[in-house]
Protein backbone atom coordinates (compact mmCIF):
# COMPACT_ATOMS: atom_id res chain seq x y z
CA UNK A 1 0.00 0.00 0.00
CA UNK A 2 1.58 3.26 -1.04
CA UNK A 3 -1.62 5.27 -1.16
CA UNK A 4 0.17 7.82 1.02
CA UNK A 5 2.92 8.31 -1.57
CA UNK A 6 0.35 8.43 -4.37
CA UNK A 7 -1.65 11.14 -2.62
CA UNK A 8 1.55 12.99 -1.81
CA UNK A 9 2.52 13.00 -5.49
CA UNK A 10 -0.87 14.38 -6.47
CA UNK A 11 -0.85 16.97 -3.73
CA UNK A 12 2.63 18.08 -4.78
CA UNK A 13 1.52 18.45 -8.42
CA UNK A 14 -1.53 20.41 -7.26
CA UNK A 15 0.37 22.76 -4.99
CA UNK A 16 4.04 23.00 -6.03
CA UNK A 17 4.61 24.87 -9.32
CA UNK A 18 7.93 23.08 -9.94
CA UNK A 19 6.40 19.63 -9.43
CA UNK A 20 3.44 20.61 -11.58
CA UNK A 21 5.75 21.69 -14.41
CA UNK A 22 7.70 18.45 -14.03
CA UNK A 23 4.52 16.39 -14.29
CA UNK A 24 3.32 18.24 -17.38
CA UNK A 25 6.73 17.73 -18.98
CA UNK A 26 7.08 14.08 -18.05
CA UNK A 27 4.42 12.26 -16.03
CA UNK A 28 6.67 9.20 -15.83
CA UNK A 29 9.59 11.30 -14.59
CA UNK A 30 7.51 12.84 -11.82
CA UNK A 31 5.96 9.51 -10.89
CA UNK A 32 9.43 7.96 -10.58
CA UNK A 33 10.20 10.33 -7.70
CA UNK A 34 7.67 8.57 -5.46
CA UNK A 35 7.61 5.05 -4.00
CA UNK A 36 4.56 3.85 -5.90
CA UNK A 37 3.30 0.41 -6.81
CA UNK A 38 3.19 -0.41 -10.49
CA UNK A 39 -0.59 0.06 -10.62
CA UNK A 40 -0.35 3.41 -8.87
CA UNK A 41 2.45 4.64 -11.12
CA UNK A 42 0.54 3.59 -14.21
CA UNK A 43 -2.70 5.25 -13.08
CA UNK A 44 -0.87 8.46 -12.19
CA UNK A 45 1.01 8.66 -15.49
CA UNK A 46 -2.14 8.05 -17.51
CA UNK A 47 -4.28 10.27 -15.28
CA UNK A 48 -6.68 7.38 -14.97
CA UNK A 49 -9.13 9.06 -12.59
CA UNK A 50 -11.31 5.97 -12.14
CA UNK A 51 -8.34 3.92 -10.94
CA UNK A 52 -6.84 6.70 -8.86
CA UNK A 53 -10.18 7.12 -7.11
CA UNK A 54 -10.59 3.37 -6.61
CA UNK A 55 -7.08 3.24 -5.14
CA UNK A 56 -8.26 5.66 -2.47
CA UNK A 57 -7.13 9.14 -3.53
CA UNK A 58 -9.16 11.73 -1.62
CA UNK A 59 -11.74 13.58 -3.72
CA UNK A 60 -10.44 16.97 -2.64
CA UNK A 61 -7.02 16.02 -4.01
CA UNK A 62 -8.20 14.23 -7.12
CA UNK A 63 -10.76 16.76 -8.35
CA UNK A 64 -8.29 19.69 -8.18
CA UNK A 65 -5.73 17.47 -9.98
CA UNK A 66 -8.27 16.85 -12.75
CA UNK A 67 -9.04 20.56 -12.98
CA UNK A 68 -5.34 21.20 -13.73
CA UNK A 69 -5.99 19.18 -16.87
CA UNK A 70 -9.24 20.97 -17.71
CA UNK A 71 -11.43 17.92 -17.02
CA UNK A 72 -15.09 18.98 -16.74
CA UNK A 73 -17.07 18.12 -13.63
CA UNK A 74 -19.35 15.84 -15.63
CA UNK A 75 -16.42 13.93 -17.14
CA UNK A 76 -14.71 13.66 -13.76
CA UNK A 77 -17.85 12.31 -12.08
CA UNK A 78 -18.45 9.83 -14.90
CA UNK A 79 -14.91 8.54 -14.45
CA UNK A 80 -14.97 8.10 -10.68
CA UNK A 81 -18.44 6.56 -10.84
CA UNK A 82 -17.07 3.97 -13.24
CA UNK A 83 -19.27 5.23 -16.06
CA UNK A 84 -16.34 6.53 -18.06
CA UNK B 1 -21.66 38.34 29.01
CA UNK B 2 -18.49 37.91 27.01
CA UNK B 3 -20.11 35.40 24.66
CA UNK B 4 -21.79 38.09 22.67
CA UNK B 5 -22.65 36.49 19.34
CA UNK B 6 -22.86 33.03 17.81
CA UNK B 7 -23.84 31.75 14.42
CA UNK B 8 -23.28 28.90 12.00
CA UNK B 9 -23.16 29.10 8.23
CA UNK B 10 -22.02 27.25 5.14
CA UNK B 11 -18.74 27.95 3.38
CA UNK B 12 -19.21 26.38 -0.06
CA UNK B 13 -16.92 28.16 -2.52
CA UNK B 14 -19.78 28.48 -5.02
CA UNK B 15 -21.55 30.93 -2.69
CA UNK B 16 -19.01 33.50 -3.84
CA UNK B 17 -17.13 32.02 -6.80
CA UNK B 18 -20.15 30.76 -8.79
CA UNK B 19 -22.85 33.13 -7.58
CA UNK B 20 -24.72 33.19 -10.86
CA UNK B 21 -24.93 29.39 -11.08
CA UNK B 22 -27.51 29.21 -8.29
CA UNK B 23 -31.23 29.89 -8.74
CA UNK B 24 -31.72 33.59 -7.95
CA UNK B 25 -34.37 32.96 -5.28
CA UNK B 26 -32.19 30.56 -3.31
CA UNK B 27 -29.19 32.82 -3.63
CA UNK B 28 -31.09 35.88 -2.46
CA UNK B 29 -32.60 34.07 0.53
CA UNK B 30 -29.12 32.99 1.61
CA UNK B 31 -27.51 36.38 1.02
CA UNK B 32 -30.30 37.99 2.99
CA UNK B 33 -29.71 35.60 5.89
CA UNK B 34 -25.95 36.22 5.77
CA UNK B 35 -26.72 39.96 5.78
CA UNK B 36 -28.88 39.49 8.88
CA UNK B 37 -26.04 37.60 10.58
CA UNK B 38 -23.68 40.43 9.74
CA UNK B 39 -26.10 43.01 11.16
CA UNK B 40 -26.39 41.06 14.40
CA UNK B 41 -22.61 40.59 14.58
CA UNK B 42 -22.09 44.32 14.14
CA UNK B 43 -24.72 45.13 16.76
CA UNK B 44 -22.82 42.89 19.18
CA UNK B 45 -19.73 45.16 18.86
CA UNK B 46 -17.36 42.21 18.94
CA UNK B 47 -13.70 42.47 19.83
CA UNK B 48 -12.73 38.97 18.70
CA UNK B 49 -14.17 36.02 16.81
CA UNK B 50 -13.50 32.31 17.38
CA UNK B 51 -14.19 30.04 14.40
CA UNK B 52 -14.71 26.30 14.42
CA UNK B 53 -13.72 25.73 10.84
CA UNK B 54 -12.39 23.28 8.29
CA UNK B 55 -9.65 23.40 5.74
CA UNK B 56 -9.19 21.45 2.54
CA UNK B 57 -5.54 20.34 2.38
CA UNK B 58 -4.54 24.00 2.68
CA UNK B 59 -2.11 23.69 5.60
CA UNK B 60 -2.09 20.06 6.62
CA UNK B 61 -1.34 16.91 4.69
CA UNK B 62 -1.07 13.27 5.66
CA UNK B 63 2.49 13.82 6.87
CA UNK B 64 0.98 15.50 9.93
CA UNK B 65 -2.68 15.71 10.87
CA UNK B 66 -4.06 16.73 14.23
CA UNK B 67 -7.66 16.37 15.40
CA UNK B 68 -7.84 20.06 16.32
CA UNK B 69 -5.44 22.88 15.56
CA UNK B 70 -5.73 26.30 17.15
CA UNK B 71 -4.38 29.27 15.22
CA UNK B 72 -2.37 31.58 17.46
CA UNK B 73 -0.82 33.81 14.79
CA UNK B 74 -0.72 37.61 14.95
CA UNK B 75 -2.10 37.61 11.44
CA UNK B 76 -3.57 35.14 8.97
CA UNK B 77 -3.66 35.46 5.22
CA UNK B 78 -6.08 34.17 2.65
CA UNK B 79 -7.71 33.01 0.59
CA UNK B 80 -5.29 30.50 -0.90
CA UNK B 81 -7.64 29.99 -3.87
CA UNK B 82 -6.96 32.60 -6.57
CA UNK B 83 -10.34 31.78 -8.17
CA UNK B 84 -12.49 32.36 -5.09
CA UNK B 85 -13.38 35.99 -6.03
CA UNK B 86 -12.46 37.19 -2.55
CA UNK B 87 -9.64 39.73 -2.36
CA UNK B 88 -6.40 38.70 -0.69
CA UNK B 89 -6.52 39.86 2.89
CA UNK B 90 -4.50 39.84 6.09
CA UNK B 91 -6.86 39.00 8.95
CA UNK B 92 -5.61 39.92 12.43
CA UNK B 93 -5.28 37.13 15.00
CA UNK B 94 -5.95 37.16 18.74
CA UNK B 95 -2.96 35.21 20.09
CA UNK B 96 -3.73 35.86 23.74
CA UNK B 97 -7.23 34.46 23.34
CA UNK B 98 -5.80 31.49 21.44
CA UNK B 99 -3.42 30.86 24.32
CA UNK B 100 -6.24 31.06 26.87
CA UNK B 101 -8.19 28.52 24.82
CA UNK B 102 -5.18 26.19 24.65
CA UNK B 103 -4.72 26.43 28.41
CA UNK B 104 -8.39 25.76 29.10
CA UNK B 105 -8.31 22.77 26.77
CA UNK B 106 -5.47 21.28 28.82
CA UNK B 107 -7.58 21.73 31.95
CA UNK B 108 -10.33 19.77 30.17
CA UNK B 109 -7.93 16.94 29.24
CA UNK B 110 -7.88 17.95 25.57
CA UNK B 111 -4.52 18.65 23.93
CA UNK B 112 -5.03 20.48 20.64
CA UNK B 113 -2.23 21.22 18.24
CA UNK B 114 -1.47 24.84 17.52
CA UNK B 115 -0.02 26.85 14.69
CA UNK B 116 1.52 30.27 14.26
CA UNK B 117 1.07 30.11 10.51
CA UNK B 118 -2.34 29.03 9.24
CA UNK B 119 -3.35 29.97 5.74
CA UNK B 120 -7.04 30.51 5.26
CA UNK B 121 -8.99 28.83 2.47
CA UNK B 122 -12.65 29.15 1.49
CA UNK B 123 -13.63 27.31 4.68
CA UNK B 124 -12.89 30.46 6.66
CA UNK B 125 -12.76 33.19 4.01
CA UNK B 126 -16.29 32.70 2.63
CA UNK B 127 -17.92 33.20 6.06
CA UNK B 128 -15.64 36.18 6.85
CA UNK B 129 -16.47 37.70 3.46
CA UNK B 130 -20.12 37.91 4.54
CA UNK B 131 -19.73 38.57 8.27
CA UNK B 132 -16.72 40.89 8.48
CA UNK B 133 -16.03 42.01 4.90
CA UNK B 134 -13.47 44.58 6.09
CA UNK B 135 -11.52 41.62 7.58
CA UNK B 136 -10.70 43.78 10.60
CA UNK B 137 -12.00 41.65 13.48
CA UNK B 138 -9.27 39.58 15.24
CA UNK B 139 -9.89 35.86 14.85
CA UNK B 140 -8.90 32.57 16.43
CA UNK B 141 -9.45 29.81 13.87
CA UNK B 142 -9.88 26.32 15.33
CA UNK B 143 -9.40 23.80 12.52
CA UNK B 144 -11.06 20.44 13.14
CA UNK B 145 -9.80 17.49 11.10
CA UNK B 146 -12.60 16.73 8.66
CA UNK B 147 -10.33 15.20 6.00
CA UNK B 148 -8.34 12.20 7.17
CA UNK B 149 -9.83 9.42 9.29
CA UNK B 150 -10.02 8.76 12.11
CA UNK B 151 -11.86 12.02 12.73
CA UNK B 152 -12.56 13.24 16.25
CA UNK B 153 -15.94 12.08 17.50
CA UNK B 154 -18.92 14.41 17.90
CA UNK B 155 -18.72 13.81 21.66
CA UNK B 156 -15.12 15.05 21.79
CA UNK B 157 -15.87 18.01 19.53
CA UNK B 158 -18.70 18.98 21.88
CA UNK B 159 -16.24 18.81 24.82
CA UNK B 160 -13.76 20.96 22.91
CA UNK B 161 -16.56 23.45 22.39
CA UNK B 162 -17.39 23.45 26.09
CA UNK B 163 -13.78 24.33 26.92
CA UNK B 164 -13.86 27.17 24.39
CA UNK B 165 -17.21 28.38 25.71
CA UNK B 166 -15.83 28.58 29.25
CA UNK B 167 -12.89 30.72 28.18
CA UNK B 168 -15.08 33.02 26.14
CA UNK B 169 -17.57 33.51 28.98
CA UNK B 170 -14.92 34.53 31.49
CA UNK B 171 -13.03 36.81 29.09
CA UNK B 172 -13.65 40.53 29.52
CA UNK B 173 -13.90 41.06 25.77
CA UNK B 174 -17.05 40.79 23.68
CA UNK B 175 -16.42 37.62 21.70
CA UNK B 176 -18.31 35.85 18.95
CA UNK B 177 -18.12 32.12 18.23
CA UNK B 178 -19.09 30.66 14.87
CA UNK B 179 -19.09 27.35 13.04
CA UNK B 180 -18.53 27.03 9.31
CA UNK B 181 -19.22 24.38 6.71
CA UNK B 182 -21.62 21.57 6.03
CA UNK B 183 -24.24 20.60 5.50
CA UNK B 184 -24.75 17.52 3.32
CA UNK B 185 -22.35 17.49 0.37
CA UNK B 186 -19.83 15.10 -1.18
CA UNK B 187 -17.23 17.27 -2.89
CA UNK B 188 -15.01 15.52 -5.42
CA UNK B 189 -16.62 12.19 -4.50
CA UNK B 190 -19.12 9.88 -6.17
CA UNK B 191 -22.21 11.61 -4.77
CA UNK B 192 -21.08 15.09 -5.68
CA UNK B 193 -24.26 17.08 -6.24
CA UNK B 194 -26.42 14.91 -3.96
CA UNK B 195 -28.01 16.85 -1.08
CA UNK B 196 -29.76 15.03 1.79
CA UNK B 197 -32.34 17.61 2.78
CA UNK B 198 -33.99 15.47 5.42
CA UNK B 199 -30.65 14.79 7.18
CA UNK B 200 -29.86 18.50 7.05
CA UNK B 201 -33.20 19.52 8.54
CA UNK B 202 -32.95 17.00 11.37
CA UNK B 203 -29.48 18.28 12.22
CA UNK B 204 -30.73 21.88 12.17
CA UNK B 205 -33.49 20.88 14.59
CA UNK B 206 -30.91 19.50 17.04
CA UNK B 207 -28.93 22.75 16.83
CA UNK B 208 -32.08 24.88 17.12
CA UNK B 209 -33.19 23.03 20.25
CA UNK B 210 -29.65 23.06 21.74
CA UNK B 211 -30.11 19.31 22.13
CA UNK B 212 -26.74 18.31 23.57
CA UNK B 213 -27.57 14.62 23.70
CA UNK B 214 -28.61 14.44 20.06
CA UNK B 215 -25.55 16.38 18.95
CA UNK B 216 -23.16 14.23 20.98
CA UNK B 217 -24.89 11.03 19.90
CA UNK B 218 -24.26 11.61 16.22
CA UNK B 219 -21.48 9.37 14.93
CA UNK B 220 -18.89 10.17 12.30
CA UNK B 221 -20.29 7.43 9.99
CA UNK B 222 -23.78 8.96 10.33
CA UNK B 223 -22.44 12.35 9.32
CA UNK B 224 -20.34 10.82 6.56
CA UNK B 225 -23.38 9.07 5.12
CA UNK B 226 -24.68 12.52 4.15
CA UNK B 227 -21.49 13.10 2.16
CA UNK B 228 -17.77 13.38 2.82
CA UNK B 229 -18.23 17.10 3.44
CA UNK B 230 -21.07 16.61 5.92
CA UNK B 231 -18.46 15.72 8.54
CA UNK B 232 -17.82 19.46 8.68
CA UNK B 233 -20.86 19.46 10.96
CA UNK B 234 -18.32 18.50 13.63
CA UNK B 235 -17.63 22.25 13.63
CA UNK B 236 -21.29 22.90 14.40
CA UNK B 237 -21.30 20.30 17.16
CA UNK B 238 -18.26 22.00 18.73
CA UNK B 239 -20.19 25.26 18.55
CA UNK B 240 -23.07 23.48 20.27
CA UNK B 241 -20.69 22.70 23.13
CA UNK B 242 -19.60 26.34 23.35
CA UNK B 243 -23.15 27.68 23.43
CA UNK B 244 -24.05 26.42 26.89
CA UNK B 245 -27.63 25.62 25.92
CA UNK B 246 -28.40 28.72 23.87
CA UNK B 247 -31.17 27.97 21.41
CA UNK B 248 -30.91 28.79 17.76
CA UNK B 249 -32.90 30.16 14.89
CA UNK B 250 -32.60 28.96 11.31
CA UNK B 251 -32.50 32.11 9.20
CA UNK B 252 -32.20 30.16 5.96
CA UNK B 253 -31.71 26.67 4.64
CA UNK B 254 -31.34 26.00 0.93
CA UNK B 255 -30.29 22.83 -0.87
CA UNK B 256 -28.41 24.52 -3.70
CA UNK B 257 -27.78 21.95 -6.42
CA UNK B 258 -25.43 24.07 -8.58
CA UNK B 259 -23.30 24.68 -5.49
CA UNK B 260 -23.65 20.96 -4.66
CA UNK B 261 -24.33 21.67 -0.98
CA UNK B 262 -27.07 22.05 1.59
CA UNK B 263 -26.41 25.52 2.98
CA UNK B 264 -27.77 26.97 6.20
CA UNK B 265 -27.46 30.14 8.22
CA UNK B 266 -28.27 29.95 11.94
CA UNK B 267 -28.13 32.53 14.70
CA UNK B 268 -28.07 31.67 18.40
CA UNK B 269 -29.65 33.52 21.27
CA UNK B 270 -26.51 33.73 23.40
CA UNK B 271 -27.53 36.80 25.34
CA UNK B 272 -30.57 35.26 26.99
CA UNK B 273 -28.62 32.08 27.75
CA UNK B 274 -25.88 33.92 29.66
Amino acid sequence: MSIYALQKAIRDVNRDPAKRAAFFESPAGLAAQYALSEAERDALQRRDYATLYALGVHGLLLRPFSILHSVSEADYLRAIRGQG
Amino acid sequence: MALSFACALGHAPGIVAWREAAPAEQRERLYQAFGELRARLEAARLEALVLFTAEHWANFFLDHISPYCIGRAQEFSGPIEPWLKIDQAAVPGAPDLAEAILTACQEHDIEPAFSYELRLDHGTMVPLHFLTPAMQLPIVPIVINTLAPPLPTPRRCFLLGQAVGEVVRRDARRIGVIATGGMSHDPGERNHGVIDESFDRQFLDAMKDADAQRLKNYTVPQLHAAGAGAVELLNWIALGGALGGARGEVLAYEPVVPWATGIAAMAFNVVSAS
